[in-house]
């Protein structure tokens, strides 16, 4: 600890030799890093849009007059940006006028589209999304086999070119499911296995396999076979959209068949009943939205609730989302997913790293955000009180790279015109 | 010699009945045998047999049945040989030579008017005009398979549509229409579906109810009035005394049938759906004769336990009990028919009987349910239903007893045969010995059952030979080398068989001795005596019993009171008899119980939070068959408290969401919708039971985009109103019908008797009868609403039309006009933070609630949805953090206030003395992420308790694994490979789904 602080005393010292560049302290506030710890009184440094100092307060001596501007911040919860995956939010902005919805294009397999440059980062949804603490959201198109590419974006940028964290993060597949409904809604009909199951299935092994030799060729340019190449070199992830413990692990075996290199599961509502293949294979998970009601009438009522914890105790890596009706507007309230996750036994800090560490893994990004760490991007925000809780979630400072963004929206712009009325 | 001149007579009669009026082509047949049955044991009726008895019929009729009778001369005479004798089976159930109608065209564009041509009703599921008796034809094939299951009278109606007409009795045989055709009009058929009609109204099970009651009216007033002509309502009109029947698609639509029957007096016999015993003493209690089918879930294949895991438990326990169905009937002595109705095959029914006999149905009880109790109920047992002098010769043989192994020989049906299964009298079994010119005395053993022998010939080694026998013919064969034709005659078998050489040769088998015959298996019935548990409702988490009212002191908790005491630290509260008794520190024992101080329980709640029960002003759960009738712009008839579904698991889901009552809202699909109906979530319990009693009524009011259909696609553009320049004529229409309406009764209820008595009284009118209960501020308008243009419309309208607007329910831009909402005095049902879904919802805020609050507007947070009715706790949070309301007036936006809104605040909604003990116990602040409810109370008793909720998910996970290794154990074919439950329909406002 000696030498932390040694190295600490150093930086700062060597930090403010170059005073051009904007410094910036935090003191006292509950840090929630990300990765999995808490610093109760800390003291964090931000230079060069990167975090510097992250420390407790009570440990190191800090020098005021090197920095530019100091935030005390005692009592305040400051964590990183939250993340929130496989998300249309920024690429539809009214559900009920087709003219907003730019997410699912036609045809059943779109592996080439891609969700960036589409993304529209004044969308005045995306605004509501960043002043809850959301502040990156994986853009991702929806619908057919092969959807497309999402990428990663920031909640704030003047164009979608500057609101880019990572571009074409991967691709994703919609697995089939094995089974479909059958009857009608008021007579009590049922589901049976789906018989184009199989048939779905060969479509995925020709495409895969396609891919594959495309791959190692020199062929000419295949717009939707090159955009697939990078499921095989590892620049890509694969996104497997599957729930039934049937279709996950056909998905696994059938994509490890064809050397992908990164899988991710996306879903996966069935996940205990499969989590041994799920360990021996290193599948991280996007789940489906917390806030959603059991998957039938015998499951137990809080079985979503309790999930995430069941799956750390497997030591599966997993990353909350807000899949489902209304999943832009609602990804606002993304972190109070993750407190009920709490409230049903998840450890604190492990919610917090369901929605920064973990998804910055997911996707390759977590050298530079998802968690406070030194000389990683200075993207995280500050709330009066505990943000996973919505009483007390209220965001009053946000930075993207270091950069103070406005707290401001358009529903806040509407409340302050109207209570003046 | 009288009785045959008296019979004879009888017979000239109903031959000359029959057949007299038509000309003959040709040489007139008068000859008509007798048929003389001895030797059987014949069921007279249902509980009445004559051993070795003789049946006598002639040209239809039964001439004579008993023991003992003479046999006139020039009789065929059929020696049954102990065979058994039935009463022909009756179904009421049937469309049996009724075509079909064919389904019309569908067409994209809705039809809102009736298309079928002439003087009848203006929806075209009401046709009480069908006469099936007109459009019966005999038909041979369909006939045949009712024969074969033991029926030779059916009672055959077009199963189509809603008011359906009548239905004729008719018999089976191939005789012409006129002599098979018993009554023409023997019953009316209804039921709550509207069949191939591809009129919008109804769109949904309130709509047909509310169709069904007007109709009713209606035509009690058409016949008092006569205006003008109606085929329609005639025909019904004339249809009154018949027997009235039901097709109850859904057991829950028994007490929605009853309700109709009790408030027109009308006595329906109902046609059930199997699944009777899931409610049996409110059926009980409803006192309906029933028609039940036999149509027992098929087994599930359980082999894959991951398939296996995905068939709900509901289903399984229905599998297991459904057998059971009828034993539970008649053990409840409900009257009951038995119908072949609902089967896939023909072949099931007489098994599925038999499976009901071993599940402890008695066979006199299902003789009866198959002969009397049908004709009874059709006023035939003159003519069918037991087999006595001058009845119709209808009736069946059978090898033995029919609801153990016996199989049906003969069905005959007006006197006509039917042969069904071949009876097999010879017996080619023993022991013979062959010749012919090239075996000498061969050994042949023919053994195996009577009706597939087996031959063995001794010399002719290892070879196994194929037999086939036809009455006194047998056919023994094997692969070429020897193959036989025989005949039997006596002792001898004597016939041909071709060589390989292609050579004939003549045999001859002498038999020797009889086989010794090895003891046929004698049937010993067993009656499985374990009657499965119903639950209530019969699925997972389903109650085994009411819950018990407590007697409880919750001791040392934070008590959100809701009043002005605020939020007490360190109190108690105490509830008895469904009340709250005492609230405050300390509380003792004997000061709240005073000397009634036995059995209290204390719940020491320490560091918990109590709150009165969440109020959802705003819900779509527990509700059958369409939260939409979304055909009419107009339709304040149809009623949700007519389609309550008590056993959606999401009132339990919610009740673990600390949720106590509910208003089940219609839906946004029209400008006046449906009335609503406010429940508590009494899990459990019947529909009935958990409506709030003397609750006030409301309605469902609409504006926007929904009512306009504009997200509706390019095909429903016809439906008034378009725009919301349309919306308010709709308002306004619809109000001023109903004033004029309101002054026609009360011009005509303040005339005297006799006056009343001279003039005809005008025309009621369910819809206009409810617009004018608002006028008269006896129902409460809860009005789906978003931008402020519109709601400020509906005010205007509603000042100048002189009535209120209870609640804006959404009023997602109440924030905009809350000065306006609180001078009209409507109160604001919002959602926290939805928004974005839709055009006109671009402009709401999560400022809503606290906005309408500040500004005096009574608020409540609701949730429009099954999953967030599980959260309203965390919901109402967000008034504090978008808005900055205090903690305690957040809290009432979930509790209190609707409860204002229902006009309920008397009873429900905060904890003082004397209002129900709807509460909650909560581990944390009921506002914050991280509380639960532990306990969940209503009138007192403990609906949900998360220590409870631990033990019913082990009960039901064993109850599970108990009845897959059933099925696992079960013989049954052709299990269903169903695999995995359907998911619920969730219904929101906007939800437009319908048949």
């Amino acid at each position: 600890m000696n030498k932390l602080k040694l190295i600490i005393l150093i930086l700062t010292v060597s930090c403010s030799i170059s005073s051009a560049q904007e410094k910036t302290l935090f003191i006292g506030g509950i840090a929630h890093l990300g990765n999995g710890e808490k610093i109760s009184n800390s003291v964090i440094s931000v230079v060069d849009g990167k975090f510097d100092i992250v420390a407790n307060l009570s440990e190191i001596r800090i020098d005021p007059q090197a920095y530019d501007t100091i935030y005390k911040i005692y009592g305040k919860h400051v964590y990183p940006g939250f993340i929130v995956p496989n998300t249309t939010l920024g690429i539809t902005e009214i559900d009920a006028v087709r003219a907003t919805h730019d997410f699912d294009e036609t045809g059943s397999i779109n592996p080439n589209v891609r969700s960036v440059i589409a993304y529209n980062p004044q969308s005045k949804i995306v605004e509501t999304v960043l002043t809850n603490g959301v502040l990156l959201a994986q853009v991702t198109p929806n619908g057919g086999l092969v959807s497309g590419q999402s990428s990663l974006m920031y909640l704030n940028g003047w164009n979608w070119e500057d609101a880019i964290c990572k571009i074409d993060d991967g691709i994703h597949l919609h697995w089939p499911s094995s089974y479909y409904n059958t009857g009608w809604w008021a007579e009590q009909g049922e589901t049976k296995r789906n018989k184009k199951y199989q048939e779905k299935i060969k479509e995925i092994h020709s495409l895969f396999e396609k891919a594959l030799a495309y791959s190692t060729s020199n062929n000419l340019l295949d717009l939707k076979m090159e955009s697939m190449k990078g499921l095989f070199s590892g620049e890509k992830n694969l996104y497997i959209h599957a729930n039934y413990a049937n279709d996950i692990r056909d998905a696994i075996d059938i994509s490890k068949l064809y050397k992908i290199k990164k899988i991710i599961l996306v879903g996966a509502e069935d996940a205990l009943m499969v989590s041994d293949k799920i360990t021996e294979n290193n599948i991280p998970l996007i789940l489906n939205r917390i806030h959603r009601l059991p998957k039938n009438e015998d499951e137990s009522i809080d079985a979503p609730f309790t999930q995430a914890q069941k799956l750390l105790q497997k030591n599966i890596l997993f990353s909350f989302s807000y899949e489902g009706d209304m999943e832009a507007m609602g990804a606002r309230n993304l972190p109070f997913t993750a407190g009920t996750a709490v409230a049903y036994g998840l450890d604190y800090e492990e919610a917090v790293k369901a929605i920064t560490l973990n998804p910055a893994i997911i996707m390759g990004v977590d050298n530079k955000i998802g968690s406070i760490e030194q000389n990683k991007e200075a993207t995280f925000f500050i709330s009066e009180g505990d943000a996973l809780d919505i009483r007390t979630n209220n965001v009053t400072h946000i930075f993207i790279k270091g950069n103070k963004i406005s707290t401001d929206n358009h529903q806040k712009r509407l409340f302050n015109k109207y209570k003046k009325k | 010699m009288r009785i045959y001149l008296l019979l004879f007579f009888c017979i000239c009669f109903s031959f000359s009945q029959a057949q007299e009026s038509f000309p003959i082509n040709g040489v007139k047949e008068t000859f008509k045998p007798v048929h003389a049955f001895i030797n059987a044991n014949i069921y007279i009726s249902y509980n009445q047999i004559i051993k070795k008895g003789t049946l006598l019929i002639q040209d239809g009729k039964i001439l004579n049945v008993d023991s003992n009778l003479s046999i006139p001369e020039g009789s065929i005479v059929h020696d049954l040989q102990g065979d058994y004798i039935y009463p022909g089976f009756i179904d009421l159930y049937s469309s049996y030579g009724v075509k079909t109608i064919a389904k019309s065209k569908s067409s994209s564009y809705p039809q809102y008017e009736s298309n079928k041509k002439g003087a009848y009703h203006w929806n075209e599921a009401i046709h009480p005009e069908v006469n099936s008796s007109e459009i019966f034809e005999v038909n041979k094939k369909d006939a045949i398979r009712y024969l074969e299951m033991g029926f030779t009278t059916v009672l055959s109606h077009s199963q189509n549509g809603i008011f359906r007409g009548s239905g004729c009795l008719v018999n089976l045989s191939s005789k012409n229409e006129n002599e098979n055709i018993i009554l023409p009009k023997a019953a009316s058929f209804y039921s709550f579906k509207k069949g191939t009609s591809k009129q919008r109204y109804p769109t949904s099970l309130m709509g047909s109810i509310a169709l069904i009651r007007q109709t009713l009216l209606d035509a009690e007033w058409h016949e008092n009035t006569n205006n003008n002509t109606n085929l329609s309502y005639n025909d019904y009109n004339n249809q009154k005394d018949l027997p009235q029947i039901f097709d109850i698609k859904n057991v829950l639509s028994y007490s929605r049938l009853f309700k109709i029957s009790d408030e027109f007096e009308i006595d329906f016999i109902a046609k059930g759906n199997g699944k009777e015993f899931l409610i049996v003493d409110e059926i009980k209690s409803v006192g309906f004769p029933l028609i039940v089918p036999v149509n027992f879930p098929k087994a599930y294949d359980v082999t894959n336990p991951e398939d296996a895991q995905e068939i709900s438990l509901q289903n399984l326990k229905n599998w297991e009990t459904a057998p059971f169905n009828l034993k539970i009937l008649s053990d409840n002595d409900i009257q009951f028919c038995i119908t072949s109705s609902d089967l896939k095959n023909n072949k099931e029914f007489l098994t599925n009987l038999r499976i009901a006999v071993t599940k402890g149905l008695s066979q006199e009880q299902a003789l009866k349910a198959l002969t009397v109790t049908p004709a009874r109920i059709l006023g035939v047992e003159e003519k069918i239903g037991s087999l006595e002098k001058n009845k119709s010769a209808n009736f069946l043989i059978t090898s033995g007893n029919i609801f153990e192994q016996g199989f049906i020989y003969e069905t005959w049906s007006l006197g006509e045969k039917n042969i069904i299964k071949q009876k097999i009298k010879h017996e080619f079994r023993g022991y013979y010995t062959l010749n012919s010119d090239q075996f000498k005395d061969y050994f042949v053993e023919i053994s195996g059952s009577k009706s597939k022998p087996k031959v063995k010939i001794d010399q002719v080694d290892s070879m196994a030979f194929i037999t086939k026998i036809d009455k006194d013919k047998i056919i023994i064969s094997n692969t070429n080398k020897f193959r036989s034709t025989g005949k039997l005659s006596d002792n001898y078998i004597k016939g041909k068989y071709q060589d390989s050489l292609g050579d004939f040769h003549t045999y001859i088998m002498k038999k020797d001795s009889s086989l010794i015959n090895k003891k046929e298996k004698e049937f010993i019935l067993e009656i499985d005596s374990v009657v499965p548990k119903v639950w209530f409702p019969n699925k997972s988490f389903g109650m085994i019993q009411k819950p018990e009212q407590g007697k409880i002191i919750f001791q040392n908790a934070t008590i959100w009171t809701n009043e002005e005491l605020g939020i007490l630290k360190e109190s108690d509260i105490a509830i008895y008899n469904g009340k709250i008794i005492a609230v405050g520190k300390e509380l003792k024992i004997n000061e709240v119980f005073k000397s009634d101080t036995s059995n209290v329980k204390l719940i020491n709640s320490e560091g918990k939070h109590i709150t009165s029960g969440i109020i959802d002003e705003h819900s779509h759960i527990a509700i059958s068959s369409g939260v939409n009738e979304s055909s009419q712009a107009v339709t304040a008839e149809v009623s949700i408290a007519d389609v309550i579904n008590p056993f959606d698991h999401n009132i339990y889901r919610q009740l673990a969401g600390g949720v106590t009552s509910s208003q089940l809202l219609h839906g946004s699909a029209n400008p006046i919708g449906g009335q609503s109906a406010i429940i508590k979530l009494r899990w459990g319990q019947s529909a009935e039971e958990m409506k709030i009693k003397n609750s006030d009524g409301f309605i469902k009011f609409a504006l926007g985009e929904n009512v306009k259909q504009s997200n509706w696609g390019s095909n429903n553009t016809t439906r008034f109103p378009q725009t919301r320049m349309g919306v308010e004529q709709v308002f306004f229409d619809a109000f001023y019908r109903a004033k004029n309406y309101k002054k026609k009764w009360d011009t005509y209820n303040k005339l005297s008797q006799r006056k009343k008595r001279s003039i005809n009284p005008p025309r009621e009118d369910l819809e206009l009868n409810i617009l004018a209960e608002i006028l008269d501020q006896k129902r409460f308008i809860t009005c789906h609403s978003y931008v402020e243009s519109e709601i400020n419309m509906l005010m205007h309208v509603a000042d100048s039309m002189g009535f209120k607007i209870n609640t804006f329910t959404h009023i997602l831009e109440g924030y905009k006009i809350a000065d306006k909402l609180f001078k009209h005095g409507a109160g604001g049902s919002t959602f926290s933070d939805w928004w974005a879904y839709k055009f006109e919802v671009n402009d709401a805020i999560p400022y809503n609630a606290t906005l309408l609050n500040n500004a005096k507007v009574i608020t409540a947070i609701n949730s429009d949805d099954a999953e967030m009715g599980r959260r309203l706790n965390q919901e109402a949070a967000k008034a504090i953090k978008y808005g900055g309301t205090s903690e305690e007036e957040a809290w009432k936006m979930v509790t209190l206030n609707p409860a204002k809104l229902l006009h309920l605040d008397k009873k429900i909604g905060s904890l003082s003395v004397g209002k129900d003990a709807d509460i909650v116990l909560w581990s944390d602040n009921p506002l914050s992420i991280y509380a639960k409810a532990e306990k969940t109370f209503i009138d007192g008793r403990c609906y949900f308790d998360i220590n409870q909720n631990k033990f019913l998910e082990s009960r039901d996970k064993k109850e599970r694994a108990r009845i897959i290794n059933k099925l696992n154990q079960s013989k049954e074919k052709n299990k269903i490979k169903v695999t995995k439950q359907k998911k619920d329909k969730l219904y929101h406002c906007d939800t437009l789904d319908h048949e």
